[in-house]
């Protein structure tokens, strides 16, 4: 299974945001798109997901023409996102969350103990009254606990204390070596240099720079594109 | 004494009556928050349903199912063909529906010309208990309103699909991404809705006329009581219900029905002040 973008546009109404994005994501590589604030990378996630109508390009999932497949049946053909806002129902419990998200009562401990035990055992819990970090990490946790074959994970380390960095960071690499392909929209560079096979640099909707895991001088050129 | 107790069996009839042709309108107006102007057509349509039950000389019971699927499929009919399309502007939701009304009542009164109809009473006389005298077709009433009305509110509120459904009002975007067949779900609530209106249709058909313009009396209470009962709360169909119904035979008994409807008005009005919560709020 192959994730395309080719040429891809999107925007906003009469506001384009996005000019011609070209780049893939395979299973078992995890690719990070960097990029300043209003690059265009939170568009290009809702537009891959299907959130957002593509004005123009193709998107391609496994060799099929997605571009005007509606976001519930891009799911069901293996692509799943954990959004970096409004990525839960804040008003249901966590475990009624999972539910609307395709997992089983049975599979809630699993993916609730998947990062520690800040958030075992809190199923009744409604969503809204989780910490920002807890959301995040019960979003990422119900994506990666997911049988999608590519992942979009949109900022997902936002606002989670250092411990579970790492640990996200441990259920990513897991996710590839199971042969999955992830999308790591991410503005913490040390993670996306430690995690990332390649590395796609979006400025003002357009890609500017891609790189390779090892290239030499990859992460100050990194740094420069974030002026960081 | 008696008097009391007439005028609270006729309470709780009316609870009924309000419960189940509101159940409907709880579902797609409350919780999908589309404002459908033809609710009362659906229960009208429902009625009709039980006349030709009854022509053909079949038993009225079989007219509760049989209103149930004709609606659901013309529910359903009409949230493809035209909810799906307009149903992020409010405005426009209101006008298409109010228009469907007036197609729907004319296309009855073309089938059906304008005469009045009836079914008879399949439970005639009375029964008295706690004293007094009571219709027995108005127990078998309430019996099945308070049947359909939890049942329905129950698979809303605890099924998966009654998850789904709240998941598309909250938040559709999320739903979808989620992989939530957002359609299907909103063509099945809108059916259901539909539905329950039919069984209310049937079920209220021997207690009255059955005409083009039936379905008028019933939209005006039917907001009532989910104004009253609060939005986005499906069981406040029934507390609205409830309520109304308390408020209209406790004003009838002291005044009359027209300071009942006054009264009625009145609360809507004042529930709406206390919630500050306007009417296109329940639209998201």
């Amino acid at each position: 299974m192959r994730f395309e973008a080719h040429g891809l546009r999107s925007g906003y109404g009469s506001v384009p945001v996005l000019h011609g994005v070209s780049f893939c994501v395979a299973q078992g590589e995890i690719v990070a798109l960097v990029g300043r604030n209003g690059a265009g990378k939170t568009t290009l996630v809702r537009t891959m997901i299907g959130l957002l109508r593509a004005t123009g390009g193709q998107l391609r999932l496994g060799g099929a023409d997605i571009t005007r497949v509606p976001p519930s049946r891009r799911v069901r053909a293996g692509l799943r996102a954990a959004f970096q806002e409004r990525s839960l129902f804040s008003q249901f419990s966590v475990g009624d969350n999972l539910r609307l998200s395709g997992h089983p009562p049975a599979e809630h401990g699993r993916v609730l103990g998947m990062f520690g035990e800040s958030l075992a055992g809190r199923e009744a819990q409604r969503a809204g009254t989780l910490s920002g970090g807890e959301q995040k990490m019960l979003a990422a946790a119900s994506a990666l606990a997911s049988t999608a074959s590519i992942l979009l994970m949109d900022e997902p380390t936002e606002g989670l204390q250092p411990s579970n960095v790492g640990l996200l960071g441990d259920a990513l690499a897991l996710a590839r070596q199971q042969g999955r392909g992830v999308l790591l929209v991410e503005q913490h560079l040390a993670l996306a240099l430690r995690l990332a096979d390649r590395f796609v640099v979006l400025e003002k909707g357009e890609i500017v720079d891609t790189g390779t895991a090892g290239e030499a001088g990859l992460g100050d050129r990194l740094s420069g594109r974030l002026a960081l | 004494m008696d008097a009391l107790t007439l005028e609270l069996l006729n309470g709780l009839s009316l609870f009924a009556t309000l419960a189940i042709v509101a159940l409907g309108l709880g579902i797609v107006f409350g919780l999908m928050g589309i404002i459908n102007l033809a609710h009362g057509e659906f229960v009208m349509i429902g009625a009709y349903v039980a006349y030709v039950t009854h022509a053909n000389g079949l038993s009225h019971w079989l007219s509760l199912p049989l209103a149930a699927v004709v609606l659901f499929v013309l529910g359903a009919c009409i949230e493809v063909g035209l909810i799906r399309r307009i149903h992020r502007r409010p405005e426009v939701t209101i006008l298409a529906t109010f228009g469907l009304s007036i197609c729907l009542r004319q296309a009855v009164e073309l089938i059906f010309t304008k005469d009045f109809r009836g079914v008879p009473n399949p439970v005639p006389g009375a029964t008295r208990a706690l004293g007094v005298l009571f219709p027995t077709y108005r127990y078998v009433l309430i019996g099945i309103a308070v049947v359909v009305v939890v049942v329905t509110l129950l698979a809303f509120t605890r099924s998966r699909f009654g998850l789904t459904v709240r998941a598309i009002v909250a938040d559709r975007d999320l739903a979808d991404a989620c992989g939530v067949r957002t359609g299907i779900a909103n063509f099945c609530a809108f059916g259901i809705g539909a539905a329950t209106a039919g069984i209310a249709g049937a079920l209220v058909a021997p207690l009255g006329a059955i005409e083009p313009q039936a379905g008028l009396a019933y939209l005006p209470g039917a907001f009532l009581v989910v104004i009253v009962g609060g939005f986005n709360r499906l069981w406040g169909v029934i507390a609205g219900a409830l309520v109304v119904a308390a408020v209209q035979t406790g004003v009838i008994h002291f005044y009359d029905a027209v300071w009942a409807q006054i009264a009625s008005l009145a609360l809507a009005v004042l529930m709406l002040q206390l919630r500050r919560v306007p009417v296109e709020a329940a639209n998201p």
